[in-house]
């Protein structure tokens, strides 16, 4: 609450006194005495006048809602031959074009506007940039404007068909200024956002995908990056990744490192974002940009290796009324499917568990002075088997359990429909010198996990004013996010017994059998009254859980620009980003984590509990603070020859740019945790104390405290430049050294910069270019170097503290030898692109090819050991890639109804063309666990093991060794021979894309998204016997097509179940080659409907804009390779459920 | 106009003020759980690092004649432990990752290391005392695997043809990407010599609880060793002799338990620097290793050592106990009973057959039963030399010093042959053979490009 408190105050300063006198008035033949009473009684102005002036007011019709004194007076003054000024309150009328009262200098200007072919265009409005003042042109494109202010001055020139265009007036006598015809609309001015400028997309050759506001908001959800999904060409969403060998969720264009940061740099604004994304609120962005080549991501060096992706937050116009938007929407979310998961049903279970039992699988457990937990099964046959029930009684208590599965108590009781709300409140305005946006967003979504959540509240104050005639700028912000997020449900059991009753008859939480055997829990706690209730019961433990994770950030912007002569300013930007997460796993003294744990600990003889009684308190905290300074100039300029048939303009920018980021992480356990009085015993961490359901076994109590801290620090150097010739020809170059703390001596002293060239044509400029049928047509080429950064390695010699050593003395081992010569990795890109657009821009979209190549990605290699190393890690593997990115966008009916329909295709294959290391085993390569790069293969390759199929007599799954096939599991999986394994393809999309096609009809707009994913393969769960005998492991339904008897194997491929299954036959089965599968399928994945009333086309409306939106998500596959049944984007059987939301949204 | 200089101006003074402080920003550490070295802290704990720095090659002690093991047992040993016992001509047929070569490196790296990182810690009248011991462990420890390496892998020194036979590679810097070569003999025994000539004037004299430190005296010893191996008998009499002055002290061992199957502690009385033998599969354990039946039977049975080195096992086989390590690793390291030997066969060499022999009877009345033990006596230098050559070898079995011993004596007299009998057949090592140099592990050769020991 106190950072909210100071957030407001903050806030309001800062916001200045924004033009907040609101006036409603509306009158016809308004003259200027009845503006006069107006303007005293609502706003407290006076108007000062000389009656030579005022006589030649005339009156005029006005109607004005809501709006500023100055819009009121500019309704007035539009039609008049004078203006007016105002100084403290006193509103002056003076006559337009003269010098005015103020002192300003002002200019007569007057030009010409024609086309490319140096015809006139006639009726062109001719504005001076940051001011109201406006013009047309004539029949023969002439215009004149006076008395305009001379400082920056800026024109802007639009008209109907044509490409708006900026010019710098800079006292030409004569101005000409040439538009060019707009046949295009994905490439009309799309202004793109690099985090260092903002350019319009179609003055570079760039390769830049922009996501506007509408797009960003056809998706309802809390996370901003989750709205990229499906719209954004080259980007794919992995949903089978393994973090454990740095997959990562979302890749552009592929990949391109091994194990260096894989994650594309998220840029907020100006500067790199340090915090969790999910702190961002959607509703806060104005729009997103997505850097995908050399020439669009190089100015970001050493960061940009794997794209980039810019957010820009919304800001405050100058010159604009207040205005007020709220946004609200609710999305409800199934409950999920859990039958849809495979596991083996409870009949089947328990089949398993008495074929095991008869075997006298479990006599070592049983016998184990360990006391394992033994499942009611087993508990039950033990009674049988020892007499203690009939063989009846058995059966029949048998048959209860069969008819009981864990599934709908789980599904009663653990999980809910799932409800995520949203509301967002903004205001945004601005007057001459001042522009504000202000907003206020609530997030609250409840999981479809009873007791798990996540709360978001969102605070931005973005502020702008400018001084000096605008030569001066300075914007600030602040952004502050608090939110909180609880987990106290996994959703699952462990071990999970698909036969369990979690809740009885009324209602009460049931014991279930956990760590330790249920008969020796009970025994002892009647034998031992001083020990605590042993028994857990999950659905209890569920109300006991208190796991949050509380998040505040802030962030805090300032930056200022100045214009120090025309056409070339300098800026200062500062960023401040400091955030704290804090998490807290409370396991209070009634949960039965804490009461296990201190009952092992006890030595009931003594009456000693090692753990005290009391809570068990684990905290977590990651604490984070980055400083960010840019200084940059800019320069910006165009001119056309003496006989205004060539143009050219400059852009440049260059600038330096520090950069430091430290993070502390924290880690801390307290036993004995008691909220009301924090006095804590001691706990002896040293020593190991019996347990007590096994006094041999001797344990010490876990220490959980830890810290470590992380410093990231850059200094970087950048220029860029583009020139751009007859406006069709464009030319551009970045360059880019970056230096580190995690880099090497060598790179840092010699500076090897990143670089970048570009160039595009507008073919369809050209004379000669007379293809009628398409009318737009230009070809990009870009070619330039982007980085990457590997946070685990260091320049240095690094060296682990170790235990003590022999001698008890706490020793150093070296880690990694020194390594100067550490550099960032680079990744070369060359991207050949295409864009066109017919007539009426019926079909338009690009087409692009792009190659990479990963130099010096950063790898493992074999050393000579002379160095005292065996093997490094260091700038030593290589990769290469290449792909295609397709955007195709069709109106196909273009009338009051309409129809577009937008295609997404991409194709991305990397291979690794360097790697030095080659793993031990054949089965290192089939382990998802495992980063195993292979030479010539993609770095996520699903590989396989020869399947010979099932032995005819014993039904044993045979594979290959030797040349011959084999039952030797050790011997296969463990070869050390590559050729041993079969090579199915890539694991990740090669192929993916969508097809979103947008009906409307007048309000009413309706859009569907089709995507799809090819060109992949995936390993298919089955039943692996060996983790379903030991746990945990739920098994799979495969199970009842196993081979039974001689036969059997020309029907299945279910190897039979042995009852002391050897962890090689599971694993040589799990990843044999009959389990491999085709990922390729296609899925419906949204529909949204939205109606929509405008102010300017309904009058009555009592606000600008009325929006009712619904969405509805996940729907669903439509088509898959595989005839296993699996998704292949959600190969566990987990699948997301299908949420629906309906929102609102108000623009006052 | 002279605003906009001023901006300017001041934007420059930003990038200067960037510029100044960048080297500091640009060194900061970037993670807090890893160590770069650079306090003197930071180095004594990498020199703590026993685990890493306290081991020596095995190989050749599994290529001398203090043991034989049975041939179940031989069958299952790893290929080049298999080799190396018949002295193969190639012991590793392609297989790398050889602890005996790489280990000795390791600890290479962890002394150059130090050593390079000491450049930049400056000495101040408060620090001197501990930057010199550093400095003296690193040289000392660089030394040490030098040498253990040069006993392995090149041929022991003949003054000779040192200049021209091939040594180790001699790796001076932590940098991974220098590209070095095999030295010669020669320039191999005068960097180590060089190392423990600087190191024995840098480190303390004391021996302490910490065993794995180096010491002046252990510093002495290890000079004496080393020039022992190169057949220099007066200079290795004269740092038996420096190290003695500095620490002499012998166990009685009728103190030890002869019933214990560890009768010495880790810290005992003589020893004066840990070290053990790396890991391999044969001297890992020295439980496998079945003294030579000759050897046992040279103990009288009075000799306290025949029960505290010795034990029979079930098979009833002779076993070496637990050593001066206390552990299954047999002890390398330097204890005051090798000074006692070295500097009485200095003295026979030198004529001196009195003090000769009376260093030999010091040590040897602390190793039988109280009463019982009657001085040896010679009456020629040549008689002294031969009973102290037999006592030292009875002193010593499995400590790493025998194979250097047979190396050296066979060129003063080529007359040790060891032989093993495997699977009814004959395998002997000949007298001054090009096998006493072990090839260089192949995964060096391949990414090293060293020239390979020529065996025949």
């Amino acid at each position: 609450m106190k950072h909210i408190t100071a957030f407001l105050i903050i806030a309001c300063v800062l916001t200045g006194v924004p033009a907040l006198a609101q006036i409603t008035f509306s009158k016809k033949h308004v003259t200027i005495t009845d503006l006069r009473k107006v303007l005293e009684r609502q706003a407290g102005y006076t108007i000062f006048n000389t009656n030579s002036i005022s006589s030649q007011l005339k009156p005029v019709n006005i109607h004005v809602v809501n709006a500023t004194l100055e819009q009121l007076l500019d309704e007035f003054f539009r039609y008049q031959s004078c203006t007016y000024t105002i100084i403290d309150k006193i509103v002056t009328v003076i006559p337009r074009g003269r010098q005015s009262i103020t002192g300003k200098r002002v200019a007569n200007i007057k030009g010409r506007i024609l086309n490319e072919q140096n015809e006139p265009i006639p009726g062109a409005t001719i504005t001076i940039k940051g001011s109201r003042q406006q013009t047309s042109t004539n029949e023969n494109g002439e215009f004149k404007l006076n008395g305009v202010d001379e400082i920056e001055l800026n024109i802007i020139v639009t008209s109907v068909n044509y490409e708006p265009e900026e010019v710098n007036w800079q006292g030409e006598p004569e101005l000409n200024v040439r538009l060019k015809q707009h046949v295009s609309e994905l490439n009309k001015v799309q202004v793109v956002s690099t985090g260092y400028q903002k350019i319009s997309k179609d003055k570079t050759p760039g390769s830049f995908v922009k996501i506007d506001n509408e797009l960003l908001n056809r998706r309802v959800s809390t996370s901003v990056i989750d709205r990229l999904e499906g719209i954004t060409s080259g980007l794919v969403f992995n949903k089978n990744n393994n973090t454990t060998t740095n997959q990562t969720n979302i890749a552009i264009r592929g990949r391109s490192t091994i194990y260096a940061n894989a994650n594309p740099l998220i840029v907020v604004d100006n500067f790199p974002y340090t915090g969790d994304i999910n702190n961002i609120n959607p509703n806060d962005v104005e729009s997103i940009t997505v850097l995908k080549d050399a020439d669009a991501a190089s100015i970001w060096g050493a960061y940009s290796g794997n794209g980039v992706i810019v957010i820009t937050t919304k800001k405050g116009k100058y010159n604009q009324p207040l205005r007020l938007s709220v946004n609200s929407n609710v999305t409800i979310g199934q409950k999920p499917d859990l039958y849809a998961k495979p596991v083996l049903n409870a009949s089947d279970f328990i089949d398993v568990e008495k074929y095991l039992f008869n075997n006298g699988f479990y006599t070592i457990k049983e016998s184990s002075l360990l006391r394992p937990a033994l499942s009611p099964v087993v508990e039950i046959l033990i009674q049988e088997r020892d007499k203690k029930i009939s063989p009846e009684d058995a059966e029949q208590q048998l048959n209860v359990l069969r008819g009981q599965d864990t599934r709908k108590d789980l599904e009663k009781y653990f999980y809910r429909t799932s409800a995520n709300q949203q509301y967002s409140v903004s205001a945004s305005g601005g007057s001459a010198n001042n522009n504000y946006y202000l907003s206020l967003g609530y997030d609250k979504n409840l999981d479809n996990l009873v007791r798990n959540g996540y709360d978001r509240l969102t605070l931005t104050a973005n502020n702008s004013f400018s001084w000096l005639k605008k030569k001066l700028e300075l914007n600030t912000s602040i952004i502050y996010t608090e939110a909180k997020d609880k987990s106290n449900n996994s959703g699952a059991l462990n071990p999970a017994y698909p036969y369990l009753k979690l809740v009885d008859e009324n209602g009460n939480a049931t014991t279930v059998p956990a760590d330790i055997r249920q008969t020796f829990k009970d025994s002892a706690t009647t034998l031992n009254p001083y020990l605590l209730d042993w028994n857990y019961r999950p659905y209890d433990e569920l109300k006991l859980g208190n796991n949050t994770s509380k998040t505040t950030d802030y962030r805090i912007n300032a930056d200022a620009k100045y214009a120090i002569f025309r056409g070339l300013n300098a800026t200062v930007l500062y960023q401040y980003n400091k955030g704290f997460v804090e998490q807290e796993n409370y396991y209070s003294k009634q949960t039965y984590y804490t009461r296990n744990l201190i009952n092992q600990y006890t030595e009931v003889d003594t009456a000693i509990r090692h753990i005290p009684l009391g809570g068990i308190l684990d905290q977590n905290t990651v604490n984070y603070e980055s400083h960010n300074v840019r200084t940059q100039l800019n320069y910006n300029t165009n001119w056309y020859n003496r006989n205004h048939s060539k143009y050219h303009q400059i852009t440049a920018l260059a600038g330096a740019e520090v950069r430091g980021t430290k993070t502390y992480y924290d880690g801390h356990r307290t036993y004995g945790y008691n909220e009301k009085l924090p006095n804590l015993s001691p706990i002896d961490y040293e020593d190991p104390f019996p347990l007590y359901q096994s006094p041999a076994a001797t344990k010490k109590i876990e220490y959980r405290n830890s810290s470590r801290s992380q410093t990231d620090n850059f200094v970087s150097y950048y220029l860029n430049a583009k020139y751009i010739f007859q406006r069709r020809y464009i030319l551009s170059a970045s360059v880019r050294k970056d230096e580190s703390n995690l880099f090497g001596v060598k790179t840092n002293q010699k500076g090897v910069p990143l670089w970048s060239i570009g160039a595009s044509w507008e073919m369809s400029q050209e004379r000669f270019y007379t293809v009628g049928w398409l009318p737009f047509l230009k070809l990009r080429l870009t070619n330039g170097y982007k980085g990457n950064v590997d946070r685990t390695v260091s320049a240095f010699t690094t060296a682990g503290i170790d235990a003590p050593n022999l001698y008890n003395v706490l020793s150093a081992s070296i880690d990694n030898p020194p390594n100067p010569s550490l550099r960032w990795e680079k990744n070369h890109m060359i991207n050949y692109g295409i864009d066109f657009a017919t007539r009426k821009s019926i079909i338009e979209g690009s087409l692009e090819y792009y190659t990479r190549k990963g130099i010096d990605l950063i790898g493992n290699s074999p050393l000579d050991p002379t160095t005292g190393v065996t093997q490094f890690r260091g700038n030593t593997a290589d990769m290469k890639g290449k792909g295609v990115d397709i955007m195709l966008r069709t109106k196909n009916i273009n009338r009051q109804f309409k129809w577009i329909s937008t295609l997404l295709f991409s194709y991305t294959a990397d291979k690794v063309t360097d790697y030095k290391v080659q793993q031990s085993a054949v089965w290192y390569y089939c382990d998802p666990l495992y980063m195993s790069p292979i030479k010539g293969k993609p770095l996520y390759s699903i590989f396989s093991l020869k399947w010979m199929g099932l032995d005819p007599n014993t039904g044993d799954p045979r594979g290959y060794f030797n040349k011959a096939t084999s039952t030797n599991y050790s011997a296969i999986i463990n070869s050390s021979d590559l050729s041993d394994l079969i090579y199915r393809g890539p694991a990740n999309p090669v192929y993916f894309g969508s097809l979103r096609n947008n009906f409307s009809y007048k309000q009413v707009e309706l859009s569907f998204a089709i995507t799809w994913k090819m060109g992949y393969y995936f390993r298919r769960p089955s039943i692996n016997y060996y983790n379903l005998f030991n746990g945990p492991d739920s098994g799979h339904p495969d199970y009842e097509q196993r081979w039974q008897k001689p036969g059997d194997e020309n029907t299945t491929s279910i190897p039979s179940m042995t009852w002391n299954e050897s962890a090689n036959r599971s694993t040589f089965y799990t990843y044999s080659d009959v389990l491999i599968e085709k990922g390729d399928h296609i899925r419906l994945q949204d529909v949204q409907l939205s109606y929509q009333l405008n102010k300017s086309e309904i009058r009555w409306l009592p606000m600008n804009q009325f929006r009712i939106y619904m969405y509805a998500n996940n729907l669903g596959i439509l088509w898959k390779a595989n005839h296993a049944g699996v998704d292949p984007d959600y190969i566990s059987g987990i699948i997301p459920p299908r949420t629906f939301a309906a929102g609102l949204k108000i623009d006052l | 106009m002279k605003v906009n200089f001023l901006y300017l101006f001041s934007l420059l003074l930003c990038w200067g003020i960037c510029s100044c402080k960048k080297t500091e920003f640009l060194d900061e550490k970037p993670n807090s759980n890893v160590v770069i070295p650079t306090t003197l802290e930071d180095f004594q704990q990498l020199l703590d690092d026993e685990a890493t720095l306290s081991l020596t090659p095995a190989l050749g002690e599994l290529s001398a004649d203090n043991f034989y093991i049975m041939p179940n047992y031989w069958q299952v040993l790893g290929k080049k432990e298999k080799n190396a016992y018949i002295w193969a001509v190639d012991i590793y047929e392609g297989e790398g990752k050889v602890a005996d070569w790489n280990t000795p490196y390791e600890q290479v790296l962890y002394a150059n290391v130090v050593l390079d990182g000491l450049k930049n810690v400056a000495i101040t009248g408060s620090n001197q005392q501990q930057w010199n011991n550093i400095k003296g462990a690193a040289l000392f420890i660089r030394a040490y695997a030098f040498f253990n390496l040069a006993q392995v892998f090149a041929l022991p020194y003949k003054a000779e043809t040192a200049t021209t036979d091939l040594g180790i590679p001699l790796k001076l810097t932590p940098n991974i990407e220098e590209i070095i070569k095999r030295a010669t003999l020669e320039e191999t025994y005068t960097q180590i010599l060089n190392d423990l000539l600087a190191a024995k004037d840098l480190l303390s004299d004391a021996v302490t609880a910490y065993l794995n430190r180096p010491n002046k005296p252990a510093a002495n010893a290890l000079l004496a060793r080393v020039y022992l191996s190169m057949r220099n008998y007066e200079q290795a009499g004269v740092y038996a002799d420096n190290c003695l002055k500095l620490y002499n002290a012998l166990i009685d061992y009728n103190t030890k338990d002869p019933a214990s199957s560890r009768p010495f502690e880790r810290t005992n009385a003589e020893t004066m620097y840990q070290s053990k033998f790396s890991e391999t599969n044969v001297v890992k354990s020295i439980s496998n290793c079945i003294v030579d039946t000759l050897l046992y039977n040279q103990y009288a049975v009075n000799d306290l050592r025949r029960s505290l080195f010795f034990t029979t096992n079930s098979a009833g086989k002779i076993n070496f106990k637990n050593g001066y390590n206390s552990s299954a690793f047999g002890f390398t390291g330097f204890a005051t009973d090798e000074m006692y030997l070295t500097r009485a066969e200095c003295r026979a060499r030198a004529g001196y057959v009195a003090d000769a022999m009376n260093d030999l009877n010091t040590l040897l009345k602390q190793r039988w039963k109280t009463g019982t033990f009657v001085p040896y006596t010679a009456l020629t230098a040549n008689e002294a030399l031969d009973t102290i050559l037999i006592e030292r070898r009875k002193e010593m079995p499995l400590r790493g010093v025998r194979w250097t011993d047979i190396r050296r004596l066979n060129l003063e007299k080529p007359s040790i042959t060891p032989a093993r009998i495997l699977n009814d057949q004959l395998y002997t090592l000949p007298a001054n053979s090009s096998r006493y140099a072990l090839p260089i592990p192949p995964d060096a050769i391949l990414m090293g490009h060293y020239i390979q020991n020529d065996r025949k």
